[in-house]
């Protein structure tokens, strides 16, 4: 009985969870003198592929594939690497202000983000960086989440590893890439993953510091083409599947590292 | 090791979170080299905007309306969800697919379901309840920005009380089942009470999302602040005077007056949260 109430309610959770993205599916295959018919219509009369290659080739989409991974590949990069430094230092060395650098740091996770948009547009407009790759990389090269989550991994480690590195006189680095990532490959998935999911998907700091397509993101991308594109909601609806269908992928793909990193942001 | 991080979050954490505030207190439209000082002026003028009431309005009118609901559609998923039934990891799977969609598709998405000829309006047809203007008429914008909030946020709450709920060791369960304790029981005197720490978390933290909305309407909206600024909100706000205007003083002190609601609502949720620990 109650896995019968438990199975209604999940049915119907995931209905309206899944509910618009088979519409944006449907649309994005139908002719465009069906896309408002009045009476509901899941599958078209004819599948219109084309519309695909039509929104395709109205905006520079292939260009903004490109600056997406740019971006989001090169934060992943970094944000991994300076935040397994500072973790690896957080969780292994004591050095005075340990304590309260870290604090420090988790105090800007709950700082809202929305309250630093407007002095770090600021920050970057005195650097001539507005429409660069840069402005849209450098402020995020360091995501505190990444190094809350590797130092709470690290410290679970045994001391005697470190220890036994010590004697072989390993470099820090050494240390960190020869014996800790191999021991700790889930986390740096995880925080890889998440990271590279919240720039991909970055959009108000985009929006703010680009104003010229060459440079935009996909989400802003699509959010342009949204307002040129008109009633032509077929093509927007194939535009915005192939926006989002990668990340739904990759998530798929990696939704066990995913749902641990996420379920381990409540354990703050 | 960690001059990479203190260079970056220094720069761009650190500093900017005083020289917003130092900003606030000046007359500045970035264009000009010239800024003014102007003390509290900034802080007076928003107090006295009508528009700025507005916009507090609607965002706590939000945030006091998103937060509960999200927080029990998630409890409820989560408590399905840990009922061990078949395909409950594919569920979960699918509650989570919002969350790492991003707010532009999201928002193109439910654009289209809102829409006048839109499927909303069509399933509501069937049921002959007439079509609602969803997107012009103020009287729903609360309702669809919470229906495109819950959506993209349940998925991640239920699975922050999922997590919780698997933490709860099966003994409580077993020792009140022999004292004959119905499940409604259950809930109301273990898995509540020892769901506190979740719940205080999820409430922290989606009650800081709910007041800095503004993306779900930028981008529901196309780039205005709805129907009769029905959807105006703080950070919309702050945006609009600071990237429209080029009000940069003044955009710095809507941004603190948020700020400080933030932290005086956060404030209060971790008091309560530890005067309700120490009572258990």
């Amino acid at each position: 009985m109650r896995k019968l109430v438990s199975y209604i309610v999940l049915i119907i959770l995931c209905l309206f969870v899944l509910g618009p993205f088979i519409w944006m599916l449907a649309t994005s295959v139908k002719p465009s003198y069906e896309i408002f018919s009045t009476h509901l219509q899941l599958f078209p009369s004819h599948w219109m592929f084309s519309n695909y290659v039509k929104a395709w080739k109205s905006a520079p989409f292939g260009r903004y594939f490109l600056n997406s991974f740019i971006v989001a590949a090169t934060q992943t990069v970094f944000s991994l690497f300076f935040g397994s430094l500072a973790a690896f230092a957080f969780a292994r060395f004591r050095f005075p202000g340990r304590q309260l650098l870290f604090v420090l740091l988790l105090i800007t996770m709950m700082v809202p983000g929305e309250i630093l948009l407007i002095p770090n547009y600021i920050t970057i407009a005195r650097l001539h960086w507005l429409s660069t790759y840069q402005a849209l990389i450098v402020p995020w090269l360091v995501s505190v989440f990444t190094i809350f989550l590797m130092r709470q991994y690290f410290i679970s480690l045994p001391q005697e590893l470190f220890e036994a590195a010590d004697l072989d006189g390993c470099s820090i680095m050494r240390v960190l890439f020869r014996i800790l990532l191999p021991l700790t490959r889930p986390i740096w998935i995880t925080a890889g993953l998440i990271s590279f999911t919240a720039s991909w998907n970055g959009f108000l700091w985009v929006l703010v510091v680009t104003n010229n397509p060459n440079i935009y993101t996909l989400p802003v991308g699509l959010i342009n083409f949204s307002t040129d594109v008109g009633t032509a909601y077929n093509q927007l609806m194939a535009a915005t599947a192939f926006s989002v269908v990668p990340l739904i992928i990759l998530f798929l793909l990696g939704q066990r590292y995913f749902i641990q990193g996420i379920a381990r942001s409540g354990l703050r | 090791m960690l001059v990479p991080t203190f260079l970056v979050t220094g720069v761009f954490v650190f500093y900017p979170i005083v020289n917003s505030f130092i900003i606030s207190f000046f007359n500045w439209n970035m264009l000009s080299p010239v800024k003014r000082f102007v003390g509290l002026q900034n802080y007076w003028q928003i107090f006295h905007d009508p528009l700025f009431l507005v916009a507090l309005r609607n965002t706590l009118f939000y945030a006091v309306c998103y937060v509960p609901v999200v927080l029990a559609l998630g409890l409820i998923a989560a408590l399905a969800l840990n009922q061990r039934i078949r395909g409950s990891a594919g569920f979960r799977t699918i509650l989570i697919v919002p969350y790492v969609t991003s707010i532009a598709g999201s928002g193109v998405i439910w654009q289209w379901i809102f829409e006048p000829n839109g499927v909303l309006n069509a399933l509501l047809r069937y049921v002959g309840i007439p079509p609602q203007n969803w997107l012009n008429d103020p009287h729903w914008t609360l309702f669809n920005i919470i229906v495109m909030g819950v959506w993209q946020q349940l998925g991640y709450v239920s699975i922050i009380y999922l997590s919780g709920l698997q933490a709860i060791s099966k003994e409580y369960y077993e020792a009140a089942s022999v004292d004959g304790a119905r499940s409604w029981h259950m809930f109301r005197h273990i898995t509540w009470p020892l769901l506190t720490p979740s719940t205080y978390f999820l409430l922290i933290l989606t009650s800081i999302n709910a007041l800095g909305i503004f993306l779900q309407v930028y981008v529901l909206y196309g780039q205005s602040a709805g129907p009769n600024n029905s959807a105006m909100t703080l950070v919309y706000y702050m945006y609009m005077n600071g990237f429209s205007n080029y009000r940069m003083g003044y955009a710095s002190a809507a941004a603190y007056v948020f700020f400080f609601l933030v932290l005086i609502i956060t404030l209060i949720q971790l008091l309560y949260s530890r005067r309700v620990n120490y009572d258990s």
